[in-house]
């Protein structure tokens, strides 16, 4: 248990080295392919010639790919120093390094974004998993009946509809029409209240999206589970329906979910970019999309490495997971 | 010239951030009584006049943008609302006279006893400070803190991206490389500034320039505490000499300022202190900042930058809520360049059929309207520059209509009987700027002109359309642009945009890069005239031979529709600054 | 499926048929001595809500080609600006429900006044474009690379399977825009249009292909160590006959419902590529980038959002039923 723990673990560590050397290697290769200079982005256009050595020299963009790269490992782990003649500026660890575009550090920036992104998340994994899994468990135990037919109807329009509409409807109808307050972030522990009230309705319409998903997949799971012989073997003793489905038919039929909820989980904290564009709300994936626009590589760096631990994670944890729920899977 | 491309480069950073720091609106609907005031509000009353004069102190003056701030380092603050915000806590030797109308386009003693006494030759200022002006931690202000926060301005690796226009004028050939770096102990090492004793400074230029108190006037002119300098981090916590000090800042969220207890009112006539609590909320979500400013939550968008489309409605539609807004001319135009050195652009006939076949109407309809978008454009000298004539109308473009016939006649006479093909370069983060671009390749294409729409990214405005290589390169023949002076003068907005000699490689604004001997010569004329309206003559005749060249389409005068909530006091649109003058503002309900 | 964030990873898991379900349809076969396209065909003709979703899909495929004729016939030009409709103070359009009229069917769009209907019907040409052929990119990689994978194994399985996890980890719809807005507005000799929906296809086909990769893989895996492939092995046939001859047959059931199934997730992601700004660059339609340009309106000319919302949705959910129910046919074990 212990050896596949470290061996998962460093499996973890190197598949986000990867994704942040490739992600390093694309933002600083289109750049230089399109002939922009970092430089340029970080002293903005009417600095003189000197100064824009003086940043070159300072971050370093006169080195290789891989020398700068390796200065940011090492700058994420140990601290890093940015020299310019006798100024010294140190940014400690875990370094990021600083935006180009408001020279901000990288790492409090993205640990302010994070509460955001992570209230969108976990608030709307919880709706959803509520109401997923409950409708597509009924609709598995009534199958073919009105409530099953409609709730999959409304389960398959959900699939269908893109999370900008729903977003935009839900403004429309809430906040312009029954004069709903607009969706903010307020800190939870700031005010639990305003917090709650502010994401409601991100929640509800993101939620949305993802029940309808869960549903399907539920009912399929919870049909096939009770199309199992031992579900057959566990009526025949004698047990009680309650105890069947509950023990039984859940248990085995729900267990798939798991790994389906860690990965979208794990997908959604690396930041909720379409949400938070219809609310604009200033999460992770707002950074990202901003941070892209306006080719800001320290800032792209440090989503992409935050959106890939997550997702690294959430794998990991749902691995584990897997032994503990289904007696089958051994870890080894 | 090489000092002077430097100045023009500023300016183009200034145009690329949106925002002028000095230059107004009021036009022609400014009806003489600029300080007349009014306790009832009515639509763009605002834009004339003060509304709401009274003295009531107390409450919190909620400001809300849904933009961050370039910086509270004055050294850095280039945005025109970042500017205004400074007003509360960084005073400089001269300040815009605090008055609606014309008259705000004025400096006034602020630091200074008086205005400077010049040299002869006009290269030499001298300033006698007024006694009992403190920062807010109770020691003197002297002129040794003013020279010092002059010399952070060429800090430039520490602190970039400010206005440099101090920084030109007063290198002198030393390569100072700010105080940082100064060899000498006191740090003020600077050799064109001299502060004889603490109530005197003078200043030493190359040559004689009428501008130069607007220079002293920018933020960057005010005095910094050298012992509360802490570099890069000094926005965080900056001194304060002006009404109001910072309590708190919060980048990318606000700030809060408290009142300063040891400004003293008998040596500021220019500024009010009349809020206990000045509270700025920087907001992503601009539709939720107008819902809030409808609501009276939110007292005025320090930004400025006009209210979203959906609350432009709301308000157009609502006679109520109309009162309180205003829409003066920001003194920018909008308008589309015409590329020389892109065939068959190079021939003024093709130009002209360009500016025929363009539709006044919908590009003006891109922009937002007559009333948040501005008035169809005439000509190049925005109306409220000495020289300008809105009703100078070459093209006949306030009529509102394409002139197609025009337009096929200028193209046969260029030998494209059939049109040509070209591109429209555009900048893709201006929602506002591609919708006139669209607008007018659909109008091109009635008389057969075929153009691409070239979208590049708005941070690249100097290597794309500001490189005249790669214009010709890529055939960039129309490019959308805007463009607002950093100073009201004809010079100050129409020489970077069309004299030979600010023509640059790169980070260019003379986009048709017009070189034609008899403007540069006007504008040279222009700038040494000792009167001002012999000066304004100039560039009158400047503007006349620029649209006669056919360089330009211009699209509108520029407005901007905003909104403020009608408790707020001595509320009046400021065009010196270009915006309400934050520092006379108060709450009448005192909450 | 081929975007991460928002849009649920989840639904591959129901997807095909595992190899259990394709050994029972080689029986069916032997003893209806019908083969399983033609049960599959039967099935699928008495699914009445997968056939409606099938007629949808041709009908906008049909709109999308016709699309000239289309708006000779009831539209304008999709670039002609109509500021008549339009009121020059506010840029709303003049009228009721967004300006719908006999001339404008589906009503102008706001500030410009151009014709809604031919936006929508150019944009469908766009978006069924960019959706087909995508999916089509994503197959055939992902068939390229699972059945190597899944065929040679050792090494070779090793690295392709550890490119498809890595590819899984990957912020992909950030990547997206980021490729998507730094490539060149024009190649090829294209109009910007067009390069633009190459681009696109590129982009979303390559991020695509790891989920048909993994499912080809695991279905080639089971296949190759049935009777059938040894028998042929050891009838002396080399790996590309075993390879394309034997198993690619067997494999193309899986294959067609889920590149059925790719192609709706494909229409999401170009939708939300135009949403964010880097799709098709204006004047040309695309019914993403006509919901990003209804944020500024949907409050006072809401039409503006819904017409392209719905056609979305409607394309999207039609996708989605086709698929599903092509799935059940081909799955004999969903009975």
């Amino acid at each position: 248990m212990l050896a596949y723990l470290i061996r998962r673990l460093i499996n973890a560590v190197l598949t986000l080295i990867v994704v942040t050397f490739v992600t390093f290697c694309v933002f600083f290769l289109v750049p230089k392919a399109t002939g922009s200079d970092p430089a340029l982005l970080y002293v903005g256009k009417q600095a003189d010639p000197a100064a824009i050595a003086g940043i070159r020299e300072k971050f370093g963009f006169n080195d290789p790919v891989i020398v700068q790269y390796g200065k940011f490992l090492k700058g994420l782990v140990f601290g890093r120093d940015y020299v310019s003649g006798a100024d010294i500026t140190h940014c400690s660890a875990p370094c990021l390094g600083y935006s180009f575009k408001t020279s901000q550090e990288v790492w409090p920036l993205l640990i302010d974004a994070l509460p955001v992104t992570v209230s969108l998340a976990i608030g709307a994994a919880v709706l959803w998993v509520l109401m997923g899994v409950s409708f597509g468990v009924i609709s598995a135990l009534r199958r073919g009946t009105i409530w099953d037919r409609s709730v999959m109807t409304v389960a398959l329009a959900g699939v269908s509809l893109p999370i900008y509409f729903t977003g935009l409807l839900s403004l429309s109808i809430f906040v312009y029409w029954l004069g709903f307050p607009n969706p903010s972030f307020t800190p939870f522990f700031d005010n639990p209240w305003h917090w709650f009230t502010g994401l409601i309705l991100p929640w509800i319409t993101l939620a949305f999206l993802f029940a309808a998903t869960y549903a399907r997949l539920t009912r399929a799971n919870m049909l096939e589970t009770l199309g199992e012989d031992y579900i057959r073997t566990a009526r025949a003793k004698g047990l009680r329906e309650r105890a069947v489905i509950g023990k039984h038919g859940l248990r085995s039929g729900l267990t798939p979910l798991v790994t389906v909820f860690g990965l979208d989980l794990g997908a959604l904290l690396g930041g909720a970019v379409l949400t938070e564009a219809v609310y604009n709300l200033r999460g992770l994936g707002y950074y990202a999309l901003n941070g892209i626009r306006q080719s800001d590589l320290p800032v792209i760096l440090g989503v992409t490495l935050f959106a890939a631990t997550f997702i690294v994670i959430a794998n990991l944890i749902v691995d584990l997971l897997y032994g503990v729920i289904d007696p089958r899977v051994r870890l080894g | 010239m090489a000092g002077k491309t430097k100045v023009m480069v500023a300016s183009a950073a200034a145009l690329t951030l949106g925002l002028t720091a000095a230059c107004g609106g009021g036009s022609d609907d400014n009806k003489g009584d600029n300080n007349s005031s009014t306790n009832g509000a009515s639509f763009n009353a605002a834009a004339t006049q003060v509304v709401n004069a009274s003295d009531k102190k107390g409450g919190t003056l909620n400001l809300w943008s849904p933009q961050d701030a370039d910086s509270f380092d004055p050294a850095i603050s280039y945005y025109a609302w970042t500017i205004d915000m400074n007003r509360l806590y960084s005073r400089t030797l001269m300040t815009y006279t605090p008055k609606p109308g014309k008259d705000g386009l004025i400096l006034s003693p602020d630091l200074a006893q008086a205005a400077p006494e010049v040299s002869a030759d006009g290269k030499t200022y001298t300033f006698k400070l007024k006694s009992g002006i403190k920062f807010d931690d109770g020691s003197p202000i002297t002129s040794k803190d003013i020279k010092y926060g002059i010399e952070r301005i060429f800090a430039q690796d520490v602190l970039p991206n400010g206005p440099l226009y101090l920084m030109q004028e007063l290198d002198g050939g030393q390569k100072y490389p700010g105080p940082y770096k100064d060899k000498d102990p006191n740090k003020l090492g600077l050799k064109t500034v001299e502060t004889p004793d603490d109530s005197t400074i003078v200043f030493h230029l190359q040559a004689a320039n009428a501008n130069f108190p607007y220079e002293l006037a920018l933020p960057g002119g005010s005095p910094i505490p050298q012992k509360r300098d802490t570099g890069d981090k000094y926005a965080l916590k900056p001194a304060s000499s002006g009404p109001y000090m910072f309590e708190s800042v919060q980048p990318g969220k606000g700030a809060t300022l408290v009142k300063n207890p040891n400004w003293d009112p008998a040596t500021d006539p220019n500024r009010k202190q009349l809020p206990d609590k000045i509270v700025l909320t920087i907001t992503t979500n601009a539709d939720d900042m107008d819902a809030r400013l409808i609501a009276g939550t939110a007292d005025l968008d320090a930004s400025q930058s006009g209210v979203q489309t959906q609350a432009r409605t709301q308000i157009l539609t609502n006679d109520k809520l109309k009162q309180t807004a205003y829409n003066p001319n920001n003194g920018f135009i909008r308008y589309a360049a015409l590329a020389t050195t892109v065939a068959p652009l190079d021939n003024a006939e093709c130009r002209k059929a360009v500016i025929y076949a363009s539709d006044p109407t919908t590009l003006q309809t891109a922009r937002g309207g007559p009333i948040a978008g501005g008035d169809i454009a005439t000509n190049m000298l925005p109306p409220n520059i000495l020289g300008s004539d809105p009703k100078y109308d070459p093209y006949g473009r306030a009529q509102g209509k394409p002139q197609i016939d025009k337009a096929k006649a200028a193209l046969q006479a260029c030998g494209k009987p059939t049109g040509f093909s070209t591109k429209i370069a555009v900048r893709n983060n201006k929602p506002a700027e591609v919708a006139t671009a669209t607008a007018l390749q659909a109008a091109l294409k009635a008389v057969g002109i075929n153009a691409d729409i070239f979208q590049y990214d708005g941070k690249d405005v100097g290597t794309v359309v500001g490189s005249p290589s790669v214009v010709k390169a890529k055939g960039l023949g129309i490019m959308i642009s805007g463009w607002g002076a950093d100073f009201p003068t004809g010079y100050g907005y129409l020489a970077p945009i069309a004299m030979g000699k600010f023509i640059a490689p790169s980070g260019n604004y003379n986009l048709p890069e017009i070189n034609d001997p008899a403007i540069n010569d006007l504008f040279t004329k222009g700038l040494s005239e000792k009167d001002a309206n012999a000066a304004a003559d100039d560039y009158k005749q400047a503007n006349e031979k620029v649209m006669e060249g056919d360089y330009f389409v211009p699209f509108v005068f520029d407005k901007a529709l905003n909104y403020y909530n009608p408790r707020l006091t001595n509320v009046y649109f400021h065009q010196g600054l270009a915006m309400v003058d934050f520092a006379s503002l108060g709450v009448s309900d005192g909450k | 499926m081929s975007l991460g964030p928002e849009a649920p990873i989840s639904d591959e898991i129901v997807a095909p048929t595992d190899d259990a379900a394709v050994e029972r349809t080689a029986g069916e076969k032997a003893i209806a001595g019908r083969s399983l396209r033609q049960i599959a065909w039967r099935r699928l003709k008495k699914d009445r809500v997968a056939v409606g979703g099938g007629i949808v899909i041709l009908v906008l495929i049909f709109i999308a080609i016709i699309a000239p004729l289309l708006i000779k016939l009831f539209g304008h030009p999709f670039d002609e600006y109509h500021n008549e409709k339009i009121d020059p103070t506010l840029g709303l359009p003049l009228g009721h429900l967004g300006g719908i009229s006999k001339d404008y069917i589906l009503g102008v769009e706001p500030v410009n006044g151009r014709d809604i209907f031919s936006r929508i019907v150019y944009g469908a040409q766009t978006t069924l474009t960019v959706a087909f052929l995508s999916a089509f990119l994503s197959t055939i990689l992902g068939v390229l690379f699972g059945m190597t994978a899944g065929f040679v194994g050792g090494w070779v399985d090793s690295i392709v399977s550890r490119i498809m996890d890595f590819l899984l980890a990957f912020p992909q719809l950030l990547f997206s825009i980021a490729l998507v807005s730094v490539l060149p507005p024009t190649s090829f000799g294209l109009g910007p249009r067009w390069s633009r929906v190459l681009v696109l296809v590129a982009v979303i086909g390559f991020f695509g292909w790891p989920y048909i990769g993994r499912i080809v893989r695991g279905q080639t895996l089971s296949l190759r160590e049935r009777e059938f492939v040894e028998a042929s092995r050891s009838l002396g046939a080399r790996s590309p006959r075993i390879l394309f001859r034997e198993m690619l047959p067997n494999l193309a059931a899986p294959i067609l419902v889920y590149t059925t199934l790719i192609i709706p997730t494909n229409i999401l992601t170009e939708a939300a590529l135009s949403f964010l700004g880097v799709g098709i660059p204006p004047p040309y339609p695309s019914w993403g980038g006509m919901l990003s340009d209804a944020l500024q309106f949907y409050r006072y000319d809401p039409m503006f959002m819904i017409i392209p919302g719905a056609m979305i949705f409607i394309t999207v959910l039609a996708f989605n039923l086709f698929g599903d129910g092509l799935r059940d046919a081909l799955d004999p074990k969903a009975h």
